[in-house]
C-alpha cells in the first residue's frame, strides 16, 4: 500500500460511509460563503478609492495621486528625488510601463545589486485592506516586487475591487498564473520583542502612484 | 520525532521550574504576548463581524474535515495538472526521506527555508543537517533561534524567548560585518544584508502552506517579511511541505480564513505578503522554479479524525491561546518539549509524541478557557485537554500513589454519609495546620503551599452549613 492509499483509506474508514456527491459537496462549499456582508469588514469609507488609501496609509504604505498614466513618469521622478535617490530603476517590462516616457531617468527591466528602487504595476488595488495584486508572467518578475528598498506600484483607480472576495472571483475568471499576490504594505517584522521594524527582507517602501480613471 | 519519548515527561516539571526561575526569559514573554494580546483585542473591536467570521471559520474548517479524502484528491489533481509533483508521507519520517531525496537527486548543496511548523514537526532540520545540506532560515526570528542552536518557542515568533540584548549578542558573533546597535531596526537591516546572498545562491527553496487550494492546486504562504517569495522564486527547485488538514475548497474560502488568522496571530488585518504559489515556472515566464514539489503530510492527522480530537484538526496556527494562556505566559514555550506549545500544543503533542511521554501537559491547565474564548475556529481546547486526563486515566498512566488517592476519594464520592463524615474529619484536621485565616505547610498539599498559603477552613463544612441553613430556614413560618 502507498502512503497515498494508506491516507485516503485512514480517512474513509473514520467518516461515514454514505457521502455525498461531488456536486453537493460543491453546493455545500459555496453556501457557506453566502452573505459575505455578515463577516467581512466593512469598508472605511464610502467610495472605493477614499477606503484604499484610507486603509493602504494606515499600513504605511504612501501615495502619490495623478491626472494619467502620461504622469507617472514624472511622479516616479519626484518619489526618488524626495529620498535624494538617484534617477535610476528597474521597471517591470509589461507594456503599459515601458509605452511610457522615460526621457532623464535611468530605466532598465533587472534591478542591479546596488539599485534602490524598481517599479510595478498593480492588477487590482483592494479597499477593504489596501492590498494590491501582483500576477507573475512573462511581464511581470516575481523578484522586482521584493529585491528593491523601494517597491514603487503604479494602480489605476478603476482597478480598485472592494472586498477580497471580489478578487478571488476575479482570479477564478483566468487561468491561475505562477504566483498571485496580495501586497499590503511594506516588508516588516515583529520578530524581535515584538516590535515592528520596516524592510525585513522585502521593501522598506511601499509606494503607490494612483492614476485617476480617465473616462 | 528524533527526541526521546520520555524527555517530554520526565522532564516538564523541572523545564517549568527553571524557566519559572528565569527573570530574562519572563522579561522577554511579557514583552511579545503582551503586545499581542493588546493588538488583537484592538483589531477584533475594530471588526464587529469577527463572532459571524469565527463562526463561518469553524464551518468551513468543518466542512474540509467532513470531505477530506474528496478534497485532497481534487487538490492533487488541480496541482499535477499546474506541473506539481504531489507527493504523500504518512508520518514524520516518510516526509524526511522524500525532502532529503528531493534534495540529493538535485544535488542541492545550499537550502534556503521559509519558516514552516510542519518542518519542524518532522524534523527537517536535522535529516538536512544528517544529509550534509546547508540549510539557511531566512524568516527572521527563525533566523536567531537557528543561530543560537535552539528550537522555536512560539508558533508565530519563534525566537520570543529572546530579548533583543541577547540577539544582539548573537548577531554580533554571526553576522559580517556585525551590527552597529542593537537596537531591531538595525539588526533587521543587518540580517538583511546577511541573508540576500544566501537567498539568490540557494539550489532548493523550502515554505511551509497555511492554506492548500483544492480547485486550483495551489498553496498559499503568508509572511510580512516578505522571505517566502525570496526563498521559493530564485532556487531551481521549490518544495512545499504541508498537513492535510490545510485543506480548503477554493481561493475564497482560504481569504475568508485568513482574515481570522492574521487578526488572531498579530492584531494585523492581513499579512503584508500573502502569495498563492500554482506549480513551477510557466513557459515564458520572467522567473520562478523550474520544478515545484508538494509533500502532503499526514503524521497522526487522520488518527485525530477517527478519534475524539477531531476538531483540533480546524487549527489554523494563529498562536493566540498561546498569548493568552496563563501558564504559558509564565513558563514560555521551550517548556513543553514538543514542537507545538502551549494549549494547542499541549493537545497535539500527545498525538504526535505518545500520551505516556507528555501526560504532565494536559494536566498543567488551569481550565480558565481563555484559549476556547480566543480560538479563531472555536476549539473547545479546554475540553480537548480534559479528553487527553480521561484517557490518561483509563490508560492507567498516572502515577500509583495519585490513583491510589483518587481511588478513595472515589469510593468516599459514592457514599454520600462517609463522604461528609470524611469531610467533617478533614476540615478539622487542616484545620490544626493553619494559623489565622492562612495555612502555610500542609503534608501532601507542598505542590500547592509551596508557592501561595491555603486558606485555612472555617471549620464547618459547606454541607453541614448547607443543612444549619436549611432548617432555619424550616422554622420560619
Ligand atoms: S488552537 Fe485556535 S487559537 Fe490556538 S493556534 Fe490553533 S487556531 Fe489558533
Amino acid at each position: 500500500m502507498t502512503a497515498r492509499d494508506r491516507i485516503l483509506s485512514a480517512i474513509r474508514a473514520a467518516l461515514p460511509q454514505e457521502r455525498p456527491a461531488p456536486d453537493a459537496i460543491a453546493a455545500e462549499a459555496k453556501a457557506l460563503l453566502a452573505d459575505p456582508d455578515t463577516s467581512r469588514p466593512r469598508l472605511v469609507a464610502e467610495g472605493l478609492v477614499d477606503a484604499f488609501i484610507l486603509k493602504a496609509e494606515a499600513i504605511g504604505t504612501t501615495i502619490d495621486r495623478v491626472g494619467g498614466m502620461e504622469a507617472v513618469p514624472d511622479a516616479v521622478r519626484r518619489y526618488l528625488s524626495g529620498y535624494g535617490l538617484s534617477l535610476s530603476l528597474a521597471v517591470e517590462p509589461t507594456p503599459a510601463l515601458t509605452a511610457l516616457d522615460w526621457t532623464g531617468l535611468d530605466t532598465g527591466t533587472t534591478l542591479a545589486p546596488d539599485q534602490p528602487a524598481a517599479l510595478g504595476k498593480a492588477l487590482w488595488g483592494i479597499a477593504e485592506s489596501g492590498s494590491m495584486i501582483v500576477h507573475s508572467g512573462a511581464d511581470t518578475p516575481i523578484l522586482l516586487s521584493f529585491l528593491p528598498l523601494h517597491h514603487i506600484v503604479v494602480l489605476q483607480e478603476s482597478d480598485i475591487l472592494s472586498h477580497l472576495e471580489d478578487y478571488a472571483a476575479q482570479l477564478a475568471e483566468r487561468p491561475h498564473p505562477r504566483n498571485a499576490i496580495l501586497i499590503t504594505g511594506p516588508s516588516g517584522t515583529t520578530d524581535i520583542e515584538g516590535s515592528y521594524v520596516r524592510g525585513a527582507h522585502g521593501p522598506g517602501f511601499l509606494h503607490v502612484i494612483l492614476v485617476a480613471s480617465t473616462d | 520525532m528524533s527526541a526521546p519519548e520520555a524527555s517530554v515527561q520526565v522532564s516538564f516539571k523541572n523545564r517549568a521550574k527553571t524557566a519559572l526561575a528565569d527573570r530574562t526569559l519572563k522579561i522577554a514573554i511579557d514583552r511579545t504576548t503582551g503586545t499581542a494580546e493588546a493588538k488583537r483585542a484592538v483589531a477584533v473591536a475594530a471588526f464587529p463581524e469577527f463572532q459571524d467570521a469565527r463562526a463561518r471559520g469553524r464551518a468551513i474548517k468543518d466542512h474540509v474535515i467532513a470531505h477530506l479524502d474528496h478534497y485532497l484528491e481534487q487538490f492533487e489533481r488541480n496541482a499535477t495538472a499546474s506541473g506539481a509533483k504531489v507527493h504523500w508521507a504518512s508520518d514524520d519520517a516518510e516526509a524526511r526521506a522524500i525532502i532529503t531525496r528531493i534534495c540529493l537527486d538535485a544535488k542541492a548543496k545550499l537550502v534556503t527555508r521559509s519558516k514552516s511548523m510542519l518542518g519542524e514537526e518532522i524534523g527537517l532540520p536535522h535529516a538536512l543537517a544528517d544529509a550534509g545540506i546547508e540549510r539557511v532560515e531566512t524568516d527572521l526570528a527563525e533566523h536567531i533561534i537557528q543561530l543560537a542552536g535552539e528550537a522555536p518557542s512560539h508558533i508565530v515568533w519563534p525566537a520570543m524567548h529572546r530579548t533583543r540584548e541577547q540577539v544582539a549578542e548573537l548577531f554580533k558573533i554571526a553576522h559580517h560585518p556585525p551590527p552597529a546597535a542593537d537596537d531591531p531596526a538595525t539588526m533587521v537591516q543587518s540580517a538583511r544584508r546577511e541573508l540576500r546572498a544566501k537567498f539568490l545562491g540557494a539550489d532548493i527553496g523550502i515554505s511551509g502552506s497555511n492554506f492548500l487550494v483544492a480547485d486550483t492546486g495551489a498553496t498559499c504562504t503568508v509572511t510580512n517579511e516578505g522571505n517566502a517569495e525570496l526563498t521559493t522564486t530564485p532556487p531551481r527547485i521549490h518544495i512545499v511541505t504541508a498537513g492535510i488538514e490545510k485543506i480548503v475548497p477554493t481561493t475564497a474560502h482560504a481569504l475568508s480564513l485568513l482574515r481570522l488568522l492574521v487578526r488572531s496571530a498579530t492584531g494585523g488585518e492581513l499579512t503584508q505578503y500573502t502569495t498563492f504559489h500554482c506549480g513551477p515556472k510557466r513557459p515564458g515566464d520572467a522567473d520562478g522554479p523550474e520544478e515545484m514539489h508538494i509533500v502532503l503530510v499526514d503524521n497522526g492527522r487522520t488518527r485525530m479524525l477517527a478519534n475524539e480530537f477531531r476538531e483540533m484538526l480546524r487549527c489554523i496556527r494563529c498562536g493566540a491561546c498561546m498569548n493568552h494562556c496563563v501558564v504559558y505566559r509564565q513558563i514560555g514555550g521551550h517548556a513543553y518539549g514538543g514542537t507545538y506549545p502551549g494549549p494547542m500544543g499541549s493537545v497535539l503533542t500527545p498525538v504526535l509524541n505518545g500520551l505516556a511521554g507528555s501526560r504532565d501537559l494536559p494536566n498543567a491547565c488551569t481550565m480558565n478557557g481563555r484559549c476556547a474564548e480566543v480560538c479563531p475556529v472555536e476549539i473547545p481546547i479546554p475540553t480537548l485537554l480534559r479528553a487527553w486526563r480521561i484517557r490518561s486515566w483509563r490508560e492507567r498512566l498516572e502515577p500509583g500513589s495519585l490513583r491510589a488517592g483518587i481511588g478513595i476519594w472515589a469510593v468516599l464520592a459514592r457514599r454520600p454519609g462517609l463522604y461528609r463524615l470524611a469531610s467533617r474529619i478533614g476540615v478539622r484536621a487542616i484545620r490544626l495546620f493553619g494559623k489565622g485565616g492562612w495555612i502555610a505547610r500542609l503534608p501532601l498539599a507542598g505542590g500547592w503551599t509551596a508557592h501561595r498559603d491555603l486558606p485555612r477552613p472555617t471549620g464547618r463544612t459547606f454541607m453541614d452549613q448547607y443543612r444549619a441553613q436549611q432548617a432555619d430556614k424550616g422554622d420560619r413560618p
